[in-house]
């Protein structure tokens, strides 16, 4: 079955701002998934809170909304009990770098694959537009009463320093661009990043569709090769990336940042452990017999042996 | 001979306690006694104190502990100083003659507070305060039977038998204790034997080293002093028994549950639960997977509840494991839970808050918390645990019960029953359901999960054939957001109703159980640990001629008001006691809520140690003589 972005557009009215960036996320969304031919059944799109919190709402494959900050964490349950679910999560800038940045941190050091996509557009959104983690110091959106006086912390460089293998910045306006990148994140096998600059038309009268327009630039333009190609090439790709997210003022970098198919995804690590767990994940086990425990008293004193004493 | 002895064994934090209480219990095991035991520790790595409080019987399995006791069994001085004053007339007492000279002064890791009783004490007694002349006047004055021991002659005697250096044999000084306490009791040598092969069977040399100190103190002891406390044979016709703690048998259950998801964040004292299920996370019978549990240990609570979550979601059963400080932070989760009609469990060990407060003592005092966290009105399933066997059908049953009406359960427990290491019978498994509740895989895209043409919704696991959308809004039947007043109000219904569904469904006999004569003179009323204690208060209440029975909740939510109300009507409203480990007798409130029934008369203790059978008896006499409250605070 060959199936059409449109196939992927939910029925629900979109209530984001007319001209917001989501818009130009959500139908990347919808054509990778399409190039993809996702099942929806089989797919997933998680968020937290904000407008990217009702992002599942307009894409009809299965839709979790959760809570502000949380959507990493719901995803890692979902996607670790049924490992062949393709799990999309959408959060904001505060969602994911403010109140869950510790889930983001930990989905690196875990590589689960997982696809991250962040929209980011300096701003709370929803609450009326304070700074969020991604606004620069001293700068005043027009909402702020008196300019931001809290640093920034930079997307690319904290995926690549808490273990994300897959890091990469679309821009919201670039759709076809982003497309691409939605998918190769989608395949890659691993926590995968993409930090999408979303201009927020209502409250960040800074970050505008001009301002991106006279900094963006493609890496792969600039003849960028993000792959760790050999395992050997791993530190110094790494490092190569990290100078690279540092260039965030005239000129802004889209594109892969890096890619590491070497580290084992959290997955592959558990079927270290358990060979059956991609077979039979939690999702997919029988766990009673007629409505009876699969564990009769035999089995239990055989499996837990070791609690138990054989009188003298 | 002994029908029944009540032990302490005490030392360090560190210094191989609990492995020598482990390897005690398993030898009693071996030989059919009931055991029932408390751990008490300092949240310490090493060198804070620490004691195992056992009761062994011959003829019933125990289920409380009790003061005097007639046997310390010491492994350094801080013990003799915590535990001489518990000591029954008569009693006997292990320690190191190498400490005689050790005084409080030497004491550095006791806390200041205690020194400062003791001193008072020592006045009193008009001793100068080391162990020398602490151990003459308990010989003396309570007629306690010494056995001294040097503990370094034992080492380096064990240490040249070994060919080892004497400081690795000092390793394994808390084996002086087992040999004692065997060779007291006359357990045995060949049960000793037994508990080491199943104790150390991956690591074989310990057996060995641990054998020739265990042997040399056993074989000195009934030399010089002879079995002085031993037990009767066992009257217990146990082919098998099983050794384990709170927090194995409800990882146990769980298992035979189908839980297949169980996250968690360290915690004291829930982690070992999930510890315990990890080392089973392929679970084999005859060398066949018959399946396998995933065990995520989080980054912190938030991450527990919302991954076990979304498991739930994708169909597997999922729980999480926690004590206070981490359900606190489950909280928003619980919620989303509760609007999305989740199935998933959360174990709640409570321990002495609020904030860190006691991490490594006991409390009842979440009730409330549990009942009520999270803000807006859901449904959830609160049930209570009473002791390891109830702990494990209740913890298999809580996913029964998640399931079914597709809500929350918080399985409440605690640090008492956590700790507590017990002989038990094998759990009988013929009658254990597993019941999935109503479940559909056929949807396809005109599932509705949030269906409201049935009371309970037929749910469908997100990753087989259907589509559904899931959020914390208030939504539609397909999982929108949706705010319409009449959409709220029929949402909203359905999903508090359920909690109506479930109150008509479960049985009141297995939320309340009334224990003692039907009419009785005076009934106490509790919940979760309590359970034990006042089994045992009603027996010895009885024997004195105060007939008592005792009425034990096992479910908070739904709560079997009909039934309590029943019961309670029964008796005189002077002779309603509560008993909690708390402050507030919280229990009392929630009867009152649900029945308009006032209990007036509390016991409460909220020292972070449990009730102990002579302190709930005397404090019952007290509300018997006009008092409306009484604290307890015994216990070291």
């Amino acid at each position: 079955m060959v199936r059409k972005p449109s196939d992927y557009q939910s029925d629900i009215w979109n209530d984001w701002c007319p001209g917001c960036g989501d818009f130009g996320i959500v139908a990347a969304m919808y054509r990778a998934f399409a190039e993809l031919n996702l099942p929806p059944e089989k797919t997933v799109v998680v968020s937290g809170i904000g407008c990217s919190g009702k992002t599942p709402h307009f894409v009809k494959v299965n839709g979790v909304h959760t809570l502000h900050g949380r959507a990493i964490p719901f995803a890692t349950g979902l996607k670790l009990a049924n490992p062949e679910l393709n799990v999309v999560v959408n959060g904001g800038d505060g969602d994911l770098l403010g109140i869950g940045a510790g889930h983001f941190v930990a989905l690196g050091r875990r590589n689960i694959d997982l696809t991250i996509i962040l929209h980011n557009n300096t701003v709370y959104g929803l609450t009326k537009g304070q700074a969020s983690p991604t606004l620069k110091r001293g700068l005043r959106p027009k909402a702020l009463p008196k300019p931001n006086i809290q640093d920034d912390v930079n997307p690319i460089s904290l995926a690549l320093a808490s273990g994300f293998t897959f890091v990469a910045r679309g821009y919201s306006m670039m759709t076809e661009h982003l497309k691409e990148l939605i998918k190769r994140a989608i395949q890659h096998k691993g926590a995968a990043l993409i930090d999408v600059l979303q201009p927020c038309v209502t409250y960040d009268n800074i970050h505008t569709v001009e301002y991106y327009k006279k900094r963006v630039y493609k890496l792969e333009d600039a003849g960028w090769n993000p792959v760790v190609e050999k395992i050997e090439e791993k530190e110094e790709k790494i490092i190569k990336a990290w100078i690279k997210s540092q260039e965030y003022d005239d000129k802004i970098p889209i594109g892969v940042f890096y890619q590491d198919p070497f580290t084992p995804s959290f997955e592959e690590r558990i079927k270290e452990r358990i060979p059956s767990y991609l077979g039979t994940p939690p999702s997919r086990q029988k766990i009673d017999r007629e409505g009876k425990t699969i564990i009769d008293d035999e089995a239990f004193k055989k499996i837990f042996s070791h609690y138990i004493v054989e009188t003298e | 001979m002994f029908n029944r002895l009540s032990i302490i064994v005490g030392g360090p934090q560190g210094s191989g306690l609990e492995t020598s209480a482990q390897i005690l219990t398993y030898s009693l095991a071996y030989l059919r006694y009931g055991v029932a035991s408390d751990r008490e520790y300092f949240s310490n790595i090493k060198g804070r104190h620490s004691y195992v409080h056992f009761l062994i019987s011959s003829d019933k399995l125990p289920t409380s502990l009790t003061y005097p006791v007639q046997l310390v069994a010491a492994l350094d001085h801080e013990t003799v100083f915590t535990h001489f004053d518990s000591l029954q007339e008569g009693g006997v007492i292990v320690y190191d003659v190498s400490v005689e000279e050790k005084t409080l002064d030497t004491t550095p890791s006791m806390e200041e507070d205690l020194k400062d009783r003791l001193r008072e004490r020592f006045r009193e007694l008009g001793i100068d305060g080391s162990v020398k002349a602490l151990v003459k006047y308990v010989s003396e004055d309570k007629k306690i039977h010494l056995i001294p021991l040097s503990y370094s002659e034992i080492i380096n005697e064990a240490a040249k038998k070994l060919v080892l250096p004497a400081s690795q044999a000092a390793r394994y000084v808390s084996s002086i204790i087992i040999g004692a306490v065997s060779g007291l009791t006359g357990l045995g040598k060949n049960a000793i034997e037994y508990s080491l092969a199943r104790r150390f069977y991956d690591r074989p040399e310990l057996i060995q080293q641990n054998k020739v100190i265990i042997e040399s103190v056993y074989d000195k002891v009934v030399r010089d002093h002879g079995s002085i406390l031993k037990l009767a044979p066992s009257k217990l016709n146990y082919k098998e028994m099983m050794v384990v703690s709170g927090n194995d048998i409800v990882a146990m259950a769980k298992i035979v549950g189908g839980v297949r998801f169980q996250s968690y964040y360290p915690i004291t004292p829930a982690a070992d639960e999930s510890f315990t299920i990890e080392s089973y996370e392929k679970l084999e019978v005859d060398g066949l997977e018959i399946g396998s549990v995933l065990v995520l240990q989080t980054e912190d609570e938030i991450a527990a509840i919302t991954s076990a979550i979304g498991a739930a979601l994708a169909g597997a059963r999922a729980s999480t494991s926690t004590s206070g400080p981490g359900f606190s932070l489950m909280v928003e989760g619980l919620g989303w839970a509760g609007m999305n009609e989740t199935p998933v469990v959360i174990t709640y060990y409570q321990r002495g808050g609020p904030s860190t407060g006691l991490p490594t003592r006991g409390s009842q005092s979440d009730l409330l918390f549990a009942l009520y966290a999270s803000h807006g009105e859901f449904p959830r399933i609160v049930l209570a645990s009473g002791d390891h066997i109830e702990a494990f059908y209740d913890a298999i049953e809580a996913f029964n019960l998640a399931e079914r009406y597709q809500t929350p359960v918080i399985h409440l427990l605690d640090k008492f029953l956590a700790n507590s290491i017990v002989t038990l019978p094998i759990p009988d498994l013929s009658n254990i359901d597993i019941d999935r509740g109503l479940i559909t895989h056929k949807g396809g895209a005109d599932y509705k999960r949030f269906d409201l043409s049935t009371k309970i919704s037929p749910r469908a696991f997100i990753g087989y054939e259907s589509i559904m959308w899931y959020t914390g809004d208030e939504h539609n039947e397909l999982g929108h957001i949706d705010e319409d007043p009449q959409n709220r109000e029929k949402m909203y219904r359905k999903r508090m109703e359920k909690i109506k569904i479930a109150d008509e469904e479960i049985p009141q006999e297995k939320r309340l159980t009334y224990y003692g004569p039907e009419d009785a003179d005076i009934l106490l009323v509790g919940w979760g640990f309590v359970k034990g204690v006042a089994l045992n208060a009603l027996e010895t209440l009885t024997e004195k001629g105060i007939r008592t029975a005792y009425l034990h909740l096992r479910m908070f939510s739904p709560f079997p008001s009909k039934m309590m109300e029943k019961m309670l009507k029964r008796f005189d409203e002077s002779k309603i006691i509560a008993v909690e480990h708390s402050y507030d007798s919280q229990v009392s409130k929630i009867i009152s809520m649900n029945t308009g029934f006032q209990i007036t008369k509390e016991i409460v203790k909220y020292t972070g140690r449990p009730i102990y059978l002579n302190e709930l008896v005397d404090a019952v006499l007290k509300i018997l003589k006009g008092e409306e409250r009484v604290v307890l605070t015994y216990g070291p």
